[in-house]
């Protein structure tokens, strides 16, 4: 009873997610580094060791090639395989597993395997862990074929996704901002941590979801910067600029519909990333609406990591990263 | 009528053996403030020196005051939050 009053973080949400699948199909497994006893550095696997055993749950060796290239082989082999990257920066020692195989596999052999793999990886910066563990990368998974590529806000679509993704028959990149698992060294914004149901549900994959509706101008986010665009949403009513927020949940698929019918309606366009601003999900997203809607469009901006490493720094790392300011100053921008 | 001695004060039960510290803070509430919760519902997590747990529900009834909000920190033996029982 007192469930629909409940309360999740979204590492717990995500958690669930992979306990409901592995409960129900014992092909389901997750390897990582330190993801059985440690539970995963930013509690991406809390508590499923205790459950499932170092069979299903397994710390591997710090070689992303072997354990990357290990999951791949499992998945052709018919098993559903939930392979972590630590940091998603790590994913260049295993560039080959991911860009050539796991993203290849299928459409190579002709479809005589599917590879029904997750790769999960923490992403994003915020807390002063310098270039090589802050960034993104949305767009470097989002750019090649064969990939699918999600990135949830908060902790309900967590579980969804994660549902639909271990689910799914093809490769599935599962992108989680470490500022929104709910750690208590890292303390997440006000927003992720949302009434999840108890049962399971699925939200598919090309589906973005309007965090808030307005008329004056389309938001379009993902990740940790949904929040920050809310929060700047809030800023920007008191001034009576009604901004609507579109959070895009998956970059593959893309729900580029959404995004045009918001911009039909608004007729200005400000999207934010985490990720660097060139070759990215920016220009990926105003182009699709110049395709699409060019007309509709009287105003865009773009903001976005400046195209440097995330510096070490704090203040640095502040300047560089998109913050509720830059999204408010954007906005007004395009109120001309 | 019921008076606010009727109150049962959510408290960590069980602190860490492994720890030196006499200090916690509270990580997550998964219940706002007038939640109905039942007894032995997971009601927020905190850590004690790196070290997380969960905090039950000691009884079932309505979350009626957060007394330690997240981030909050707090002594052994505080006061985390009160419910009111069902009657």
């Amino acid at each position: 009873m007192a469930d629909s009053q409940r309360e999740q973080t979204m590492s717990r949400a995500m958690v669930d997610a992979i306990a409901h699948e592995m409960r129900g199909n014992e092909e389901v497994f997750y390897m990582g580094e330190d993801v059985a006893d440690y539970g995963g550095i930013f509690d991406s696997t809390e508590g499923l060791r205790e459950e499932f055993g170092y069979d299903r749950i397994m710390d591997v060796p710090i070689s992303e090639t072997a354990y990357l290239g290990a999951a791949v082989g499992a998945a052709q082999a018919g098993m559903r395989p939930i392979a972590e990257l630590m940091f998603v920066d790590f994913f260049g020692v295993a560039m080959d597993q991911i860009y050539n195989q796991m993203a290849k596999n299928t459409y190579m052999s002709g479809r005589s395997v599917s590879v029904p793999m997750v790769l999960t990886a923490a992403v994003g910066g915020t807390y002063n862990d310098a270039a090589q563990h802050s960034q993104t990368l949305y767009g470097t998974f989002a750019h090649l074929p064969g990939m699918k590529v999600v990135v949830p806000s908060t902790a309900y679509d967590a579980r969804g996704l994660m549902h639909n993704a271990i689910r799914d028959d093809d490769p599935v990149v599962y992108l989680f901002h470490k500022r929104l698992m709910g750690i208590g060294w890292l303390p997440a914004p006000d927003g992720p941590k949302t009434p999840v149901p108890e049962d399971d549900y699925t939200i598919p994959f090309g589906s973005a979801d309007v965090k808030r509706e307005g008329d004056d101008v389309t938001i379009v986010t993902l990740g940790l910067h949904v929040h920050r665009a809310l929060a700047a949403a809030e800023s920007l009513a008191a001034d009576g600029i009604d901004a609507e927020v579109v959070d895009l949940r998956s970059l593959v698929p893309l729900d580029a519909e959404t995004v045009v019918e918001s911009v039909e309606k608004t007729g200005r366009l400000v999207v934010v990333d985490e990720d660097y601003r060139s070759f990215g999900v920016t220009g990926e997203i105003v182009a699709r609406v110049a395709d699409d809607a060019l007309a509709s469009l009287d105003a865009v901006e773009r903001v976005a990591v400046p195209d440097v490493p995330i510096p070490y720094a704090r203040p640095l790392e502040s300047e560089v990263i998109p913050s509720t300011d830059d999204i408010t100053a954007a906005v007004e921008r395009t109120q001309g | 009528m019921s008076g606010r001695e009727d109150r049962v004060a959510v408290t960590v039960a069980d602190w860490p053996a492994d720890v030196e510290s006499e200090e916690g803070v509270v990580v997550n509430w998964f219940v706002r403030a007038g939640a109905a919760v039942d007894a032995s519902e997971s009601l927020c997590e905190i850590q004690v020196e790196k070290v997380s747990m969960d905090v039950y529900a000691p009884a079932a009834g309505t979350l009626t005051e957060i007394v330690c909000g997240e981030g909050a920190e707090f002594e052994r033996g505080d006061t985390l939050a009160w419910i009111t029982p069902d009657a």
